[in-house]
């Protein structure tokens, strides 16, 4: 057994017009919460359908828990639980025959999961899926997949539509059931908040391709936003430098990482540095995929450095 | 709650944990075989991954600040106050966050007594007489 959850070559989905996925290497470790984050038509939801077989990939491969696809398809649907965006559930059926409906499909599948689970959420099993809350229909998609004894759950933004309350029950609930128990979360979101709080590796994703992988821990000690001020200050072509940003004679230089040895290096070139602060994640995440865009004339003051 | 963490704030979740536990027991919250929560049952709590809470604690452990005792009964400890460490071994632990604030407090411009009253009284509210 690797490792690695979901592994990905060079993964790519072409349609007629557009690139969705681009070229993907992600590594996702395994008993990780990996936060898969990108805007709108990043790409996410594109790879995650990959990964389950719902859509066949235009190049490159993959691994799921060691399984390949598509030889291994069936191994991969039984050990993998996924919750889309949408949740597609015969919307007449209760969560109670629903549970029995799933039952049947895998051989892993756990009673007494289900009902430790059951007592602990409070869902209620006897209405139509259709009736259920948005909160209390993920809830019930989760806990099918504690039930089915999943090792690895993919969840497409799983508190999108949830009020505060229901985001706040289903982040227990992820860390509760899924998370140290050596069971893997595969999370897409662009809520960063949250993310930040739950996730402990994350990966980037913009135009199909992959801007960042790493242990999010890393990613704040290491990302520096460094200010300075002095006369001359370089804008720099320097490749640690993520964004320069400045105004009169301060400038913000956003640094990937070594803030401290770009700090001295400016402070020797006589500027002054009036502040070396961390970044949150959101932060950082406005300024890779910014970065990426080409530079219109509304930011040609905030000129991108060159990418490493 | 023992422990808050502010998961915007840029700073390391496993560090806010360290240094606020760390805290507690500098001050006394804590004291000497005081049982720290689970790591799940925390960070279930705070709503953040078991693996952050993990690495707190094994940081907290490796620092001789906790220990673990495994198996039924077990779980993570205040550990007793650290005799076998030398005291040239203190000052060496402490002295880069000492650097840290002179260095800090030299490029604000303040003065050495202003940036000494402020460790002062950072230990006054410890308890610590001067």
């Amino acid at each position: 057994m690797s490792d690695v959850a979901i592994s990905t070559e060079a993964l790519a989905k072409f349609y007629p017009r557009i690139r969705a996925v681009d070229g993907l290497n992600l590594r996702v470790p395994r008993g990780s919460i990996y936060g898969f984050l990108g805007r709108n038509g990043a790409g996410k939801t594109t790879t995650i359908r990959m990964l389950m077989g719902l859509t066949r990939p235009s190049a490159g491969s993959f691994q799921v828990l060691d399984l390949r696809w598509p030889h291994d398809r069936l191994a991969i649907l039984q050990r993998v639980a996924y919750v889309s965006e949408r949740k597609l559930l015969f919307d007449s059926m209760t969560g109670r025959e629903l549970l029995r409906f799933n039952r049947v499909f895998f051989s892993s599948w756990s009673d007494h999961a289900t009902n430790t689970c059951v007592k602990r959420l409070d869902i209620p099993l006897d209405q139509p899926f259709k009736k259920l809350s948005r909160g209390n229909q993920t809830k019930l998609c989760l806990l099918m997949a504690a039930a089915q004894g999943a090792e690895l759950l993919i969840i497409d933004e799983p508190t999108s539509g949830l009020d505060p309350i229901a985001q706040d029950e289903l982040l227990k609930l992820l860390i509760d059931e899924f998370a140290g128990s050596g069971r893997t979360v595969f999370l897409s979101s662009h809520h960063l908040a949250e993310l930040e709080r739950v996730a402990d590796w994350i990966g980037i994703i913009d135009q199909g391709k992959l801007l960042l992988e790493a242990r999010l821990d890393d990613i704040r000690s290491s990302y520096r936003r460094v200010t300075a001020s002095g006369n001359a200050l370089p804008v720099s072509k320097d490749s640690r430098v993520i964004s320069a940003v400045q105004f009169g004679s301060t400038c913000d230089y956003v640094l990937s990482d070594q803030s401290d040895r770009f700090a001295d290096e400016l402070r020797s070139q006589g500027a002054t540095i009036v502040d070396v602060s961390p970044l949150n994640l959101s932060e950082i995440f406005l300024h890779l995929v910014r970065k990426e865009e080409p530079c219109t004339p509304g930011n040609v003051g905030a000129t991108p450095a060159v990418s490493s | 709650m023992l422990v808050h963490v502010n998961s915007s704030s840029g700073v390391p979740l496993y560090l806010q944990i360290e240094s606020q536990l760390k805290h507690a027991v500098a001050s006394g919250a804590l004291k000497q075989g005081d049982v720290l929560p689970p790591v799940r049952k925390l960070a279930s709590e705070l709503r953040i991954n078991p693996n952050t809470v993990a690495r707190a604690y094994q940081n907290l452990e490796r620092d001789g600040v906790v220990r673990t005792a495994p198996g039924a009964g077990g779980g993570t400890f205040v550990a007793d106050i650290v005799p076998g460490l030398l005291k040239s071994e203190k000052l060496r632990r402490l002295k880069p966050l000492a650097v840290n604030v002179a260095v800090e407090g030299v490029q604000l411009r303040l003065k050495a007594d202003e940036i000494l009253r402020l460790v002062q009284e950072a230990l006054e509210e410890l308890g610590e007489k001067p």
